[in-house]
């Protein structure tokens, strides 16, 4: 086996450990944050349901429109804060893109040829699985931070109904099956981590 | 090399862009880990990286359709053997920049979705993905609203394939909905259409106009027609026509479908209308529209008294219509088969402007259908198209596809028994016309099955047939003749004569020489016990017989259906207004708009000038009507407005026959019984002077049923004196005063 491009390989995936740790916890944080624009939201269309002119507080001038911008305003440091982290987010996505695409890059430098490619063993799986399960993951995280992405820019205020279910949106986003697969690799790859 | 079998994609691989295949194969194609491969399958190809398979196994191939040629987004290859050979390595170089056309889900994404959000999204999409000119890329595996990305170019040009990367300059040119693109790519490979240009090239322009000469129109201040009415007879291809004319135009068809529509809820079928006009609108927005509402009498009938739920829908489409405005630029097209029972307000300007009424087609236009029906069949190249269509009156559109596909069958039996060629032949069409009956004739009242007659089954009366084959089948086989000398073909024969002298089977014989359409109708048929009911089917009778014309309408028993206005004692009886429904139909003021053979003639700016033709004149003298044959024992019963020229012009003495005549019909009538030679069927019409045609064949059957009673059942033929004893039993029916009634002009 091409000794260089396994101790590439194996360098990736010490570090993806690492990278999903960070990626976890910055989900972690996301989503009190989506929470509380659920319920920004939610206050929004309660606001435009609700006849203040009916109510007792119908004595303080301008209330709704007062409290439109309190609300805007709220939304949009959730906003901020959330854009932040899609900034965090984003520098672990390049970072795994980035590792992937140079894996890919020295093999092709390389001249490994098919059957070292394709040779594995009990506790050494073959170079090809370790290049697909690194894209794998690669595209995986690409994937979910576009979805995500694509959620937070497709959110306008005028549309409250799309903003209350942005929390539940972006939960849903979650895929469990293919984290876990990118877990199970992982732990497929133990013994040829572990001697670093 | 051996083939290898394409198999379903692997899950796991979804949107990776991996063609997995054995790596002994990969080795062969020189191929490594991740470089580019073109698998070319039936109908398009597609652009993957080489992967060996996990297990390693040789003779599969499972591959990602993430960059495919558009063909393939409709039909997914599976269950192929591919060859190596389909497999081809390309080179894909970085690329500096592609164009796309961003496909998405819904309209309202298109519509509120700023353009750098979506660019911003499509480039990361695209980001490591290996492209090809003109193939689509599928986004489905990212589940967003991005569905597909179109790839119209690439930067640099010279190759057809390439990589994008981080680097690669990406230009957004258009975004559809994907309703919008699938129903572009559907109308790419529709069928061609025969025998409708003038239709279609009418619709063209009205859907087309508005899109390119916006500034003139609205500086003429007038603004383009909205609503479009297709009327005609189910099967001529009304729902066809707007199918395949919204692909060539590439407008979105937005299609009402009834059940769809019509809600059990109160107000829910309304809501569904505005649905679908709202629909309509954004689609419009895209480009040239069309809404298409199918069988429009179902949905909208005429409204009623009562508040029936029809009712509301009616209004509301009344509405929806009105409401329009100039800037939805959207044609609604109607399609029905049954306008009179529309509500009259949706027959307007302003509804529906412009009402095209596609009748039956005509010779010219089955001769076009045909052969476009024949162009992907392998028919013998001997085959007369123009033969066909004249054989196929009153079939529309649908009747000769049915035939053609019957016609194929029976092909398809005979190559199976082992004989005859892969060849589509005349002799199978003329066995599948057997059990493919014109459409429109279907629900008819008078519709017969004829055992064809030879005009030799008929013994004598030769004056009489050539008078009929002038009258019938002249004006059919040789139209051309009729043109030049600017005849026109007779409107109706009457036929005469004392009873049993075969003026029925006269009628039975021309009908089957002359390939039209024949309806026979009796007085059952007609009467019925309810006022104006025997009228109505009459005139319904007609205008069947008008549909499929040329056709022969046969009347027989004529002074019984229908009776005279002059002798009768009842002035107002079922038979004067069944005389009067006659005479009308038969020349009246003029035709009923609606039962327009072919097309018409539709005004259109391209300015199409009409060239007649002596082919068209001659079709016309075919086309033109129906052909009424009467026949009657008692013409002076009838009516003498029925009589005149340019009703039953032809009016045709069949006379008693004569010695000769009565020989020629003992012959006829003996061919299939065993004589003895010593008959002579000379004396035996010497001495049936006065005997009807019938009385002769009467004649025939005594003599042979004596024959069996004189020899139990063992007779092996019929002697001379079985005739002449059987003939002194016999008196003849007719009368010598009688036929000099027939004869004297009393009339």
């Amino acid at each position: 086996m091409s000794e260089p491009l396994q101790e590439a390989l194996r360098r990736s995936f010490v570090s993806l450990e690492k990278q999903r740790e960070v990626w976890r916890s910055v989900l972690e944080e996301c989503s009190p944050l989506m929470e509380a624009l659920g319920n920004l939201a939610e206050q929004m269309s309660a606001l435009t349901r609700v006849q203040l002119l009916d109510t007792p507080l119908r004595v303080f001038p301008q209330l709704e429109e007062l409290l439109r911008v309190k609300l805007l305003q709220a939304a949009d440091t959730v906003l901020q804060r959330l854009g932040e982290n899609m900034c965090r987010l984003q520098s672990i996505r390049d970072s795994i893109s980035s590792q992937a695409s140079a894996l890919l890059q020295q093999y092709q430098q390389s001249s490994v040829d098919l059957t070292m490619l394709t040779e594995r063993s009990a506790t050494v799986p073959s170079l090809a699985d370790m290049l697909q399960w690194i894209q794998d993951a690669e595209r995986f995280y690409r994937q979910q931070f576009l979805q995500r992405k694509a959620l937070l820019q497709t959110l306008r205020p005028d549309q409250l109904l799309l903003l209350e279910s942005a929390p539940k949106r972006w939960k849903s986003l979650e895929s469990p099956s293919a984290d876990q697969q990118i877990t199970d690799s992982l732990c497929r790859l133990s013994l040829f981590i572990q001697p670093q | 090399m051996q083939r290898v079998k394409l198999l379903l994609p692997d899950p796991a691989d979804r949107g990776s862009q991996r063609c997995r295949l054995g790596p002994g194969l990969m080795s062969a194609l020189s191929l490594r880990l991740g470089s580019p491969l073109l698998v070319s399958v039936p109908g398009g190809s597609c652009l993957c990286t080489a992967w060996p398979r996990s297990d390693l196994a040789e003779g599969f191939l499972q591959m990602d359709l993430k960059c495919i040629a558009p063909t393939l987004i409709s039909q997914p290859p599976v269950h192929l053997s591919l060859e190596p050979r389909h497999l081809t390595p390309v080179s894909c170089p970085k690329l500096r920049g592609v164009k796309v056309t961003v496909v998405v889900q819904s309209a309202g994404f298109r519509k509120h979705t700023p353009a750098w959000v979506v660019h911003e999204l499509v480039k990361d999409m695209l980001k490591g993905v290996y492209v090809h000119k003109q193939y689509v890329v599928n986004m489905e595996d990212y589940d967003t609203e991005i569905r597909f990305v179109v790839i119209d170019g690439i930067r640099p040009d010279s190759d057809s394939a390439g990589m994008v990367t981080s680097k690669t300059a990406v230009e957004i040119s258009g975004i559809q909905t994907l309703r919008h693109y699938k129903s572009q790519l559907l109308d790419q490979h529709t069928p061609p259409l025969g025998g409708l240009d003038e239709v279609s090239a009418s619709l063209r322009e009205m859907l087309q106009l508005p899109l390119m000469y916006p500034n003139t129109l609205s500086s003429l201040g007038v603004s383009c027609p909205r609503g479009v009415l297709l009327i005609g007879p189910p099967g001529v291809g009304k729902t066809l026509l707007v199918h395949k004319v919204v692909g060539e135009v590439g407008a979105s068809l937005v299609v009402v479908r009834g059940p769809e529509v019509v809600g059990s809820r109160p107000g829910e079928s309304e809501e569904t209308l505005r649905a679908v006009f709202e629909r309509a609108r954004s689609a419009a927005e895209e480009g040239p529209c069309v809404l298409f509402l199918d069988e429009l009498d179902s949905l909208f009938p005429r409204r009623t008294g009562s508040s029936a739920p029809e009712n509301r829908l009616v209004a509301q489409l009344l509405t929806l219509m009105d409401g329009m405005n100039r800037s939805d630029r959207f044609l609604i097209v109607g399609a029905t088969n049954r306008p009179d029972s529309l509500d009259p307000a949706l027959r307007r300007p302003g509804r529906f402007d412009r009402e095209v009424i596609i009748g039956a087609p005509t010779v010219q236009q089955r001769k076009a259908i045909l052969t476009v029906l024949c162009e992907r069949m392998p028919v013998c190249p001997r085959l007369n198209m123009t033969e066909l269509a004249q054989i196929t009156t009153g079939y529309v559109g649908a009747d000769l596809s049915a035939l053609c596909r019957e016609a194929a069958m029976h092909a398809l039996r005979q190559k199976v028994k082992g004989s005859g060629k892969q060849e589509v032949e005349m002799k199978h069409f003329l066995e599948a016309l057997k059990s493919v009956h014109p459409s429109s004739l279907r629900s008819s009242l008078g519709r017969t099955e004829l055992s064809s007659v030879l005009w030799e089954h008929i013994g004598g009366l030769d004056q009489v047939k050539v008078k009929l084959r002038q009258s019938i089948e002249w004006p059919m086989r040789y139209p051309e003749a009729f043109v030049r000398l600017g005849l026109s073909r007779p409107h109706g024969v009457l036929l005469y004569g004392p009873p049993g002298c075969a003026k029925t089977t006269l009628v039975k014989a021309a009908a089957s020489f002359s390939h039209c359409a024949f309806l026979s109708v009796s007085g059952a048929d007609l009467y019925s016990s309810y006022v104006g009911d025997s009228e109505k089917a009459l005139a319904l009778l007609f205008r069947q017989a008008r549909s499929c014309a040329p056709c022969i309408l046969f009347l027989d028993e004529i002074d019984s259906l229908i009776g005279s206005r002059s002798n009768n004692q009842t002035p107002n009886s079922v038979q004067t207004r069944l005389l009067s429904v006659l005479l009308n139909e038969m020349d009246g003021i003029g035709l009923r708009v609606l039962e327009r053979r072919g097309t018409g003639k539709i005004l259109q700016t391209e300015g199409v000038q009409e060239t007649h033709t002596e082919e068209l004149d001659s079709q016309e003298v075919c086309n033109k009507d129906v052909m009424v044959v009467a026949a009657t024992n008692r013409p002076d019963c009838l009516d003498s407005a029925l009589l005149r020229p340019g009703r039953l012009d032809h009016i045709i003495y069949v006379p008693p026959p004569d010695q000769q005549a009565r020989v020629a019909i003992l012959k006829a009538c003996t061919r299939s019984m065993p004589v003895d030679p010593d008959v002579c069927l000379e004396e035996l019409a010497a001495k049936t002077e006065l005997y009807s045609g019938a009385d002769l064949e009467n004649l025939c059957k005594e003599a042979a049923l004596l024959a069996l009673l004189e020899e139990n059942m063992e007779a092996s033929s019929i002697s001379h004196t079985h005739f002449l004893r059987s003939l002194s039993k016999m008196s003849p029916s007719l009368t010598a005063q009688q036929i000099q009634a027939y004869l004297s002009p009393s009339r």
